[in-house]
């Protein structure tokens, strides 16, 4: 290969030298794929060129380092190849110590399935390492979900990798780790689309299946495979209007509606299911006129336009939700700490004996697991309750009166329904702690706290917020939120503020910014 | 003159472009209410205590 050379592999990354047109390289460990890079499009100039590469190809080197979701993994030495996705011809191969340690470098996860990069650069068990026992599972779930959705009026087809596998090569995308299902509402207006979506969910959670909402047009059910593993299947709504056809959440094209209905299909893995009248049409408006070449490192380019729309329209329903997830996910392990916050302290010693305490944006629990062993009956809240696994094992173990429980401040209908919920309870003295909630969630977010706090609170309950006020170093995902600025919004939505106190940086409470605090209370 | 105006049009489709964007956002709001309203509005005007802790708890495990 003249137009491609490898110049170094190492514990840095790769560096090349790329002639000609741009190309996919698939990174292999001990033959297996784990990763797959554009030479040119995902490289950049420069960086330090070993070996071979002086005078010409040094001046033309271009490098990659691995990315930051590898790293974990590089460690002891192992062996790559790269190897040219489309011709199969191995461009480079060899022995490379990330580390000094002895062993081989590992890709598995804690189930010990082999895992690789998936599109969006996480690690899962991607289809190419499944058996078809393993697979059955998820084929299953798609036929009886396409029933379910059919039993509503709606007919889903695969959608974006899975229609994609299935129409070029009658299965799924080696390097793809989950399943799409996509839809044509007959709908045409979002208000429309979006109530749909809602009743669908709810049709796929009636029937016992774990499911879980990332915008007012998408969800994901999810499958537990053959040997345990899980696999999500995304369900994506769209609707045509005005001659263009909007498919959550990369599609904004024109299209015509013969185009999709009636429905053909297609066959994956020997199945038979629904795809759209002409499929090649759907694929290129999600993959592009070179939809036919495979690319295991492709990358949407949606145009700004059809992504702000869509934006609009149906997202905004979980302010950095991800990130809160993956911090969630990467604790979930460890002790719950020990101890509590000054602030929940300061609510213990103000309020009376046997308050219900509501936990808002409870992390790992640490708060709500102390408050509960203080003998308040507590609720600690968290969209991202995964986090708070462990805090509700200690608390069931020991009998205390802890109630887990998932809350999306993005959602009017989490909200809206948990207020209903509460105010429902049997009565009682009631309190709600806010620790760096309101620095963690967008604007929606902290109207939608307030709102929780009015419904629930009334009747005399009091609130105890936390921020960081922005000077220092807040923690990881906060913004600033100045005292005056809650102390607002509170009233705002009906509450008399108690009490205000701002102490600078380093204060007790374990961080170095500098924190607000706010009481208010509900008549 | 046809400098002011072209900077008073630039202001206006931004403003404008702001605008639109608020309006789409209502899609998402509306269809919230009106979905939790359809679902638990029946039970609860029912007074039926029963009914209406199972449509608030059948409402929440589908979010």
């Amino acid at each position: 290969m003249l137009d491609l050379r490898v110049l170094r592999v190492d514990a840095d990354g790769v560096g090349l030298v790329a002639l000609g047109s741009d190309r996919v390289v698939d990174v292999l460990f001990d033959d297996r794929r784990i990763w797959s890079f554009w030479v040119r499009r995902d490289t950049s100039r420069g960086g330090t060129a070993g070996g071979l590469a002086g005078g010409l190809a040094g001046g033309l080197a271009r490098s990659i380092t691995w990315p930051p979701a590898m790293r974990p993994h590089l460690v002891g030495t192992g062996s790559v190849t790269l190897r040219e996705h489309v011709s199969g011809v191995d461009v480079w191969s060899g022995e490379v110590a990330f580390t000094d340690d002895e062993r081989r470098v590992e890709f598995v996860d804690r189930q010990g399935h082999p895992i690789s990069l998936d599109k969006s650069d996480r690690f899962s068990p991607v289809f190419a390492e499944r058996t078809a026992a393993d697979l059955d599972p998820l084929l299953d779930a798609m036929s009886e979900l396409l029933d379910v959705l059919a039993a509503y009026g709606v007919a889903a087809f695969p959608a974006y990798g899975t229609l994609l596998g299935a129409v070029r090569e009658g299965d799924f995308l080696g390097h793809d780790s989950d399943a799409d299902l996509g839809y044509v509402s007959s709908h045409s207006s979002p208000v429309d689309v979006v109530r749909e979506s809602f009743r669908l969910q709810r049709a796929v959670a009636e029937r016992g299946w774990a499911t879980y909402r990332y915008s007012g047009l998408a969800f994901r059910v999810e499958v537990v495979e053959a040997d345990g593993a899980t696999r999500f299947l995304d369900v994506f709504g769209g609707f045509l209007d005005g001659g263009r056809l909007y498919l959550m959440g990369e599609v904004g094209h024109p299209f015509e509606r013969e185009w999709l209905l009636p429905l053909g299909t297609t066959t994956l893995r020997g199945r038979e299911y629904p795809a759209p009248a002409r499929p090649e049409k759907l694929l290129e408006v999600m993959y592009g006129p070179s939809w036919q070449v495979p690319d295991p490192a492709f990358k949407f380019e949606t145009p700004r336009q059809v992504t702000e729309l869509l934006n609009q329209w149906f997202r905004g329903t979980g302010h950095a939700r991800r990130d809160w997830e993956r911090r969630a996910a990467q604790r979930r392990r460890r002790p719950v700490p020990k101890g509590s916050s000054a602030l929940a302290k300061q609510l213990r010693r103000a309020e009376a004996p046997g308050t219900l305490v509501l936990d808002v944006g409870a992390g790992r629990g640490r708060d709500a697991l102390w408050l509960a062993r203080q003998g308040h009956p507590t609720v600690a809240y968290d969209f991202a309750p995964r986090g708070l696994q462990k805090a509700q094992r200690t608390a069931a173990r020991r009998d205390l009166p802890l109630d887990v429980r998932a809350l999306n401040l993005d959602e009017w209908r989490w909200v809206l329904s948990e207020g209903a919920r509460v105010s429902r309870l049997p009565e009682g003295p009631r309190a709600m702690l806010a620790r760096h909630v309101l620095d963690a969630t967008d604007e929606f977010g902290r109207q939608s706290l307030g709102r929780l706090a009015s419904m629930t609170l009334r009747g005399g309950g009091r609130l105890y917020v936390q921020t960081w006020t922005g000077r220092g170093r807040g923690g990881a995902g906060l913004v600033p939120m100045e005292v005056g600025r809650v102390q607002k919004l509170l009233e705002r939505h009906g509450g008399t503020v108690l009490d205000v106190a701002e102490a600078p940086g380093g204060g007790s409470d374990g961080g170095k910014g500098s924190v607000g605090k706010v009481v208010a209370q509900w008549e | 003159m046809g400098l002011k105006r072209d900077k008073d049009l630039v202001e206006r489709v931004a403003r404008l472009e702001q605008e639109v964007a608020d309006l789409r956002r209502h899609n998402l709001r509306l269809a919230e209410l009106a979905d939790l309203v359809q679902e638990l509005l029946v039970p609860m005007a029912q007074r039926d205590q029963e009914r209406v802790d199972a449509a608030i708890a059948a409402f929440q495990d589908s979010l």
